[in-house]
């Protein structure tokens, strides 16, 4: 597991810090009172990554990084401190800290940082690795690929506007990451939803349908509704995007595979929510699922969509087993 | 060979059959509209025999029915060949047919889903679609009552917290 060391002298400050780490990251926390209790832990091995505080008694910020390059302790330091002078950032960095964070940290900006220098990426990176042949990562992504190209195609004839085709992620996911990702796309804005259920020979899954809120001013325009964009309206708007969003990428899919898919009704998960709440709601009895995220934009419109398919874990193998055409090697 | 002629007429009448007699209002309708297929349901529900209705477009018989936003959730179904649906939620029915239970159902009408799918041709064309009506009735009522006790409850715990 992921390693964390809270470094600080003040308790008060140290909780703050710790509860500012992303909720969903699996992650030891560790702590230290001071620049000498920090490399004590880490030497023992305890903070791939180290949040430091630079005024602290007995070793400070600056004696601890100049301690960590000395013993070429192998951490990355993100300062984060009250000092905000210029002088205090080109210091810290000069001696080998990543990034410096203003106090008090806020979980968006500590996030930011982790994400800015591939801390929070890598992390997922190396258990997927394990979770997911590469190989069958970049088939799927690939059939993914070739379904979103009819998809838009499709799209763009419907509704005369040029799509931008997103590059399809595909992940096996835990249920936390699940959360994690939906909380990616949140970005504090409200979310309306449709959650549709699909079902072939063999494999299952879920596509999910999430439409931000500021953007239903400019679908409306797109599908020509004339009237006050109401509840009402919306939830129309949200029902036909995800209808053809939904319907076109999973022909896609099913044709490449040769099955059917019959798709159930879809469902309204929950207008104006935040989306942590959505999911939150269908606490949860499934650990692991295969994912392929999609993030759709328009061009020339303020349209943010984002389509996830969700596939039961068991569904995999007879995915496989379609695919196994593109996974042979020639 | 004649044998094999017979069985397969008598497979499609029982297969007509079940389309007549399923508790799922099933519309076939062409490129202008017009009723092709109009199964049992839709004749209970509607009072309108399928001779009544053959060939009519779906908008005169229905006037209700808006023509433009019909066809703007049909058109994908022609087009692209996907499903198109409709809930209760987003619009409580298309069709205004009263209550499945006339007495002891609270509702006066009856709330309906709606899935739009195309029929391929045998050459690949989509010439016409169907039009799937479910009867979400007990649902619905049930989300309303749901929500109504909601409502009452914050009100009720909103009139406790006051002086």
């Amino acid at each position: 597991m992921f390693s964390v060391l809270v470094c600080d002298d003040s308790l008060v400050a140290r909780k703050q810090v710790a509860k500012c780490l992303p909720q969903d990251w699996e992650v030891a926390v560790h702590f230290a009172k001071h620049g000498g209790e920090a490399i004590e832990a880490l030497q023992q091995g305890k903070g791939q990554l180290l949040l430091l505080d630079l005024n602290m008694p007995v070793k400070d910020g600056y004696q601890t990084l100049e301690a960590i390059q000395q013993l070429g302790l192998p951490t990355k330091v993100v300062v984060i401190s009250g000092d905000i002078q210029p002088e205090a950032h080109q210091r810290v960095t000069k001696l080998g800290a990543i990034d410096f964070i203003q106090k008090p940290v806020k979980a968006d900006k500590l996030r930011d940082v982790l994400v800015k220098h591939d801390i929070l990426k890598n992390y997922e990176a190396t258990e997927e690795e394990s979770l997911l042949d590469p190989e069958v990562r970049d088939c799927y992504q690939e059939i993914t690929n070739i379904a979103m190209g009819q998809a838009g195609d499709h799209l763009a004839r419907i509704m005369n506007v040029f799509v931008r085709l997103p590059i399809p992620n595909v992940n096996l996911i835990e249920v936390s990451e699940l959360h994690m990702m939906l909380t990616d796309i949140e970005q504090h804005e409200q979310v309306t939803a449709v959650c549709q259920g699909f079902l072939g020979p063999g494999i299952r899954g879920e596509a999910l349908c999430i439409l931000s809120d500021s953007s239903f001013e400019d679908v409306a325009k797109i599908l020509n509704i004339k009237q006050e964009v109401d509840d009402q309206i919306q939830l129309e708007l949200l029902m036909d995007a995800a209808s053809l969003l939904i319907g076109t990428c999973l022909a896609g899919l099913a044709e490449q595979m040769d099955v059917n898919f019959s798709q159930g009704h879809p469902v309204v998960l929950g207008q104006h929510r935040l989306i942590t709440d959505i999911v939150n709601m269908n606490s949860i009895n499934w650990r692991r699922t295969l994912a392929i995220e999609l993030s759709y934009g328009l061009e020339g419109y303020n349209v943010q969509c984002d389509l996830i398919l969700l596939f039961t874990e068991d569904s995999m193998s007879t995915m496989n087993k379609k695919l196994s055409h593109l996974l042979e090697d020639e | 060979m004649a044998n094999d002629a017979l069985d397969e007429l008598r497979e499609f009448h029982w297969m007509a059959d079940m389309l007549q007699s399923v508790d799922v209002g099933i519309v076939v309708l062409d490129r202008e509209y017009k009723v092709q297929v109009w199964n049992g349901f839709m004749e209970s529900h509607s009072g309108l025999l399928p001779s009544e209705v053959q060939q009519k477009c779906l908008f005169d018989l229905f006037n209700h029915i808006e023509e433009e936003w019909f066809a703007q959730k049909a058109k994908p179904v022609f087009e692209l060949k996907t499903r198109a649906f409709m809930t209760w939620e987003q619009r409580p029915y298309l069709f205004k047919f009263p209550n499945y239970r006339p007495i002891t159902g609270s509702e006066p009408f009856m709330y309906q889903n709606i899935a739009l799918s195309p029929l391929r041709s045998t050459t690949g064309t989509v010439e016409f679609i169907s039009m799937m009506i479910y009867d979400m009735t007990d649902i619905a009522s049930g989300k309303k009552q749901l929500e109504a006790l909601q409502v009452s409850e914050s009100v009720a715990a909103e009139r406790g917290t006051q002086p």
